[in-house]
């Protein structure tokens, strides 16, 4: 008897290898497994052995039916997967179905980078309007009225009183009138040039504008928030320059240059941001005590370091709109 | 501003210092070197040539055969020059020179059958002049092989120099010359020279009365008779073309000379051509136009400052001479003028002519009271000296209030205070001393600073500690490594409209930046815009009113690029006038606007649906779920317009107590005409400053069902002019709170309904939250609402 079931189960065990389809293997089923096969046969000539043979057998039988079950079971699962293969056939390569997502304008792209910097460092983000008076674009940041420091930005006038603004920095104007120190910001936003249009112009530009007023702001704290801002923002291997500058309303100012080495060129320091202590001046034309409080200020157009980045070299395609630019980006 | 480094050195001696190191110096102290022209490598590769030979080109009539010898060996060169001849010296180009002016590189060519290696230049090929009559023949005694530079005086190197509005001090060689003397801690040198005077004084010749001494606080004179005007000598052309200025006569190019020495500008006047021998220096008053010296009439406001003689004007004060009275040939005494005028009045005048000169551009900065005199002087004695002419004894000098000296305290701990950095107290004094200003007074704290007039910049304690911290060097003041941050809340203003992008772009839009400025038969079109006084051009005349205009232009574009399906959106300010008079901000209303726009198809050739147009409810859906996204779906009121507006021919508005704070249809055809657009577009413009304004309640979780909800459809047959929201109002007011939705799921029109006639089918969703609702509860909710329904509206229900 027990080397019957032993047999049994090495020709079940052969005999499952060889089935390939569902077919066969329901043969297989009801020839060892199923109510009449040689399984339960088994156990009913189990039933009639003697009291003393019982155990040995028993647990051998025992031993078997649950090699085989597993076995079939294992068998049955392969089969049935492969089956459902074979019935129907799917081309995984077919163009999934689109969901087309859109995209937020290069030049917003590159100013909430900007912007996501500076609000890391603790700064907040302050906005206003475009249309400004010649009081907050010129006068309070101490641009005498008819003075050549004029000449430095080609300006859009409404009439006497109104123009479009050629900085960002009336901002810092509204917001040093509206807000006790410490005040740390930036300011991005939209301004004007009156120049003409050409690849290398365009009379509207985006900027960024930053200010920080406290008792204990120094020169040294400029530097070092600037050159962390450049390597956060070109990398850390960014070659830079300061250098001595003029804008009226900040002083000592200065110009923070980066190194430009395109691939096939000769590199060029390239200028992308003023900056400077906050004039005196302008600080007593908002109300601020220039004993007490210092400050910083600083100034970077986007598109400039935009269409480097991305080589663009017409200005013009970030206003034209082109879809095909668009969805580049 | 263009300097000599040859120049540069007679006045500080900075030649064992690279070019490279000069223009990082430069750089760094605020005095950008935008350019770098080095004539020594332009020249490399051009000698001093000799025409040994000269023989006709066998094969061409207008062409010479040269034999030149470049001091090594005689070379073939093919000229096509006139006036070349046998034994003269030329600028020789070499093999492998590069021809300045095109940029081409010279090898061996072959021409009409012989060969040419090298070229005999003009002054034009060579950059050096516009004449291009012929070749350059140079002094007889230069020797052949002489590097060209050097030979001609041009192994120089030029830079162009940006100088920033403050620094009109810096607008000379002497005021570069400053700053660097203070860099490298070298000895500034004047320019040191002497001059003999006629025993005849110029008060008897000539004499000078100012009028108007608030703008015109000095005036000094010299007077040199008997001169020849000529040719200035090599050295003095060479000087004034290396920077770039062209020599005219030996008069005028000793005044430019020393403008671009001293910083001074000069006027030279034909003594002998001023009525009475007499300068007065008055406003124009009824004077009304006048001619100056490049043959132009120049309208004149009463305020222009004028110098006059004993009877009529002969300048316009510190922009240009008059033709009456210019220096020609004929010359014979001249008085130089060396003045100082008040800048806020030349810029005045200069601005209101349009004209910009050497001199007005450098008095309307303005310029050194106190070099009136020095630069007299030394034009003066150049023009003795180039010109055989006789100095009168004196200076005429009208100087009725002395400009004083402005004394400035600086406090060491202010520098301290303001960098961040201590710099040494000695190397303070020591830059202040380098460049010129004067320490009087002080103590171990601070010190008392005279400040002369040629920097008018420095009137504060802050402004010394820029000038000391420029010298010292930005690279040198070490770079905090740490801030504090602050703990006080922090603001973004752009958060919500950043918010409002995600969304969008999530939704497939594609974001737009269009131009704010519109041509004003646009702009007016669209609102009422703003006109802009001084326009680029009448493409640019006018500020938005509207989104409108630039969303369309962009598919305009877009349609002749072959891009006709599109999403986008703007988000931007547009400018509305509110009073014809704009004197506050008050009479203009700027605010911020998103402009949503759709048009074209959409499933553009996709394997598993087909392509449609895409129509106001694709729009609507749009602006729907970003409300829903930014909470504000249920608190605005949707209203339907069929005929309502100037740019939609239907429209939705969505208002919040009662007014409009968004609206969008389908753009009028009229409308798409003015910008060439043949399609469908679909627009919704949202006031963004009033949604911000609205608010929104905290979002409140609301637990998923306890028990099943009960869904009836139905279809009701109904006439065609009847709205959806209005069977969906019906069904709603008749139903009692166990009708928790209802949505529309098919519409559609077909004959067999009868005419005029459309099926809508609805769901029904009921439930109620505390228990299971038996069939007999929906039943009797289902057909209370379907009898409304068909009793209210005549509808009927679809079996």
């Amino acid at each position: 008897m027990l080397d019957k079931i032993k047999q049994i189960g090495e020709e079940f065990s052969e005999a499952i290898q060889k089935v390939t389809d569902s077919k066969e293997l329901e043969e297989i089923r009801l020839k060892y497994l199923s109510r009449k096969g040689i399984f339960p046969q088994l156990f009913e000539d189990f039933k009639a052995l003697p009291k003393e043979e019982k155990p040995a057998v028993g647990q051998l039988l025992n031993q078997v039916k649950n090699q085989t079950q597993n076995l079939f079971d294992e068998i049955k699962t392969k089969v049935e997967l492969a089956g459902s293969h074979s019935d129907s056939y799917i081309d995984l390569t077919l163009p999934g179905r689109s969901k087309q997502l859109g995209s937020k304008h290069l030049l917003i792209q590159s100013m909430n980078e900007i912007k996501k910097i500076f609000i890391g460092l603790g700064f907040s983000v302050y906005e206003g309007p475009e249309l400004e008076s010649d009081y907050n674009n010129f006068e309070a940041l101490n641009f005498p009225p008819d003075h050549p420091a004029r000449d430095m930005q080609d300006t859009f006038f409404i009439n006497d009183d109104f123009l479009l603004r050629t900085h960002t920095s009336p901002v810092q104007i509204r917001l040093m009138k509206n807000t006790k120190p410490p005040i740390r910001a930036i300011m991005p936003g939209k301004v004007y040039r009156n120049e003409a249009i050409s690849a290398k112009s365009y009379c509207l530009f985006h900027q960024v504008e930053g200010l920080y007023i406290d008792t204990d702001v120094t020169f040294a704290e400029l530097k070092g928030t600037l050159v962390s801002f450049v390597k956060r923002y070109f990398g850390d291997d960014v070659k830079y320059r300061f250098r001595a500058s003029f804008f009226p309303f900040t002083e000592p100012s200065a110009e923070l240059d980066i190194w430009w080495q395109p691939k096939d060129k000769p590199g060029q320091w390239m200028e992308i941001l003023g900056c400077g202590m906050v004039d005196p001046n302008v600080l007593e034309n908002v109300g601020i005590d220039p004993e007490k409080y210092v400050g910083y200020a600083f100034g970077m157009g986007v598109e400039r370091s935009t269409l480097r980045k991305y080589k663009i070299n017409d200005i013009r395609n970030f206003f034209d709109n082109d879809k095909r630019f668009l969805e580049q980006f | 501003m263009i300097i000599s480094l040859n120049w540069l050195n007679e006045y500080v001696d900075i030649s064992d210092f690279s070019v490279d190191d000069i223009v990082d110096k430069l750089t760094y102290a605020g005095l950008e070197v935008e350019d770098i022209k080095d004539y020594k490598k332009q020249f490399e590769n051009f000698v001093v040539g000799y025409v040994k030979e000269k023989k006709k080109h066998p094969n061409a009539d207008k062409l010479s055969l040269c034999i030149v010898n470049n001091g090594n060996e005689d070379i073939n060169v093919i000229c096509g020059a006139p006036n070349v001849e046998e034994g003269q010296k030329i600028a020789f180009a070499k093999v492998g020179a590069v021809i300045p002016e095109n940029g081409f590189k010279l090898s061996k060519v072959k021409i009409r059958g012989e060969y040419s290696s090298g070229m005999i230049c003009s002054e034009k090929e060579l950059n050096i002049s516009e004449n291009h009559d012929g070749i350059m023949v140079l002094d007889p005694s230069l020797k052949e092989g002489t590097e060209l530079a050097s030979a001609l005086g041009m192994d120089d190197t030029i830079l162009d120099i940006a100088i920033t509005p403050n620094r009109q001090d810096a607008l000379s060689h002497v005021g570069i010359a400053r700053d660097l003397a203070a860099m490298y801690d070298r000895e500034l040198k004047m320019p040191k020279f002497e001059f003999a005077e006629d025993q005849r004084k110029a008060d008897d010749f000539a004499s000078v009365a100012i009028e108007n001494s608030e703008d015109c606080p000095r005036y000094a004179a010299k007077v040199v008779l008997e001169v020849e005007v000529k040719d200035s000598p090599g050295w003095l052309k060479q000087k004034l073309i290396s920077i770039g200025s062209r020599p005219i006569n030996n008069i005028v190019d000793v005044t430019n000379f020393v403008l671009h020495e001293l910083g001074q500008p000069l006027h030279a006047f034909d003594l002998d051509k001023l009525a009475d021998q007499k300068i007065v220096v008055k406003s124009a008053g009824e004077q009304t136009s006048f001619m100056t010296l490049d043959s132009k009439e120049r309208k004149l406001l009463p305020t222009d400052l004028m110098i006059c003689d004993g009877q009529k004007s002969v300048a316009i004060a510190g922009v240009m001479g008059g033709e009456n009275s210019e220096v020609t040939t004929e010359t014979k005494n001249i008085l130089i003028e060396s003045a100082f005028f008040n800048p806020a009045s030349i810029r005045k005048t200069a601005k209101h002519l349009g004209l910009s000169t050497d001199a007005s551009y450098r008095f309307e900065r303005g310029t050194d009271p106190e070099i009136v005199v020095l630069a007299a002087e030394r034009a003066a004695q150049l023009i003795a000296e180039l010109s055989g002419g006789k100095i009168l004894n004196g200076t005429i000098d009208q100087y009725p209030d002395k400009i004083q000296h402005r004394k400035v305290k600086l406090r060491y701990l202010r520098i301290t205070k303001i960098l961040g950095y201590e710099i040494p107290n000695e190397e303070v004094k020591r830059i202040l001393s380098n460049l010129s200003l004067e320490i009087i007074d002080g103590d171990e704290n601070e010190i008392m600073v005279d400040v002369p007039p040629f920097r008018h910049d420095i009137e504060r304690e802050i402004d010394l500690i820029e000038e000391v911290a420029r010298i010292y060097g930005y690279e040198n003041i070490p770079d905090v490594q740490k801030i504090s941050i602050t703990l006080d809340k922090t603001i973004d203003q752009s958060q919500y409209k950043d918010e409002l992008r995600n969304h969008l772009t999530g939704m497939g839009f594609y974001e737009i930046i269009t131009n704010s400025l519109l041509s004003e038969e646009t702009a007016q079109k669209f609102g009422s815009a703003i006109t802009i006084l001084n326009p680029q051009s009448t493409e640019m005349a006018n500020t938005r009113p509207s989104l409108l205009p630039g969303t369309l232009g962009t598919i305009a574009r877009n349609l002749n690029v072959k891009q006709p399906n599109l999403s986008l959106f703007e988000i931007g300010n547009t400018f509305i006038k509110k009073n014809e008079v704009i004197k506050s901000f008050d009479d203009i209303e700027e605010s911020t606007h998103l402009l949503l726009s759709i048009t074209g198809k959409v499933n553009v050739d996709q394997w598993y649906t087909s392509e449609r147009e895409v129509d106001f409810f694709d729009l609507k859906g749009f602006v729907n779920e970003l409300l829903r996204k930014i909470s504000l779906d249920n608190v605005l009121v949707d209203s339907y317009y069929h005929n309502n507006s100037l740019y939609l021919d239907y429209s939705l508005t969505k208002s919040y107590d009662g007014n409009v704070i968004a609206e969008g249809g389908k753009v009028k055809k009229e409308v798409l005409q003015l910008f060439d657009i043949d399609q469908d577009v679909f627009v919704f413009d949202i006031n963004i400053d009033l949604l911000k304004k609205i608010p929104t309640t905290q979002k409140v979780y609301s637990e998923p069902l306890k028990y099943p909800k009960v869904v009836r459809d139905l279809a009701f047959i109904i006439d065609n002019n009847i709205d959806s929201a209005k069977v969906i109002e019906v069904v709603t007011k008749s139903s009692s709170k166990l009708l928790k939705n209802i949505k529309l799921f098919d519409i559609f029109e077909s004959d067999s309904l009868g005419k005029g006639k459309k099926s809508l089918a609805f769901e029904l969703e009921y439930y109620d939250e505390s228990k299971t609702l038996t069939e007999e509860e929906v039943e009797k909710e289902f057909w209370k609402s379907i009898k409304a329904v068909e009793s209210e509206l005549k509808a009927k229900l679809r079996g």
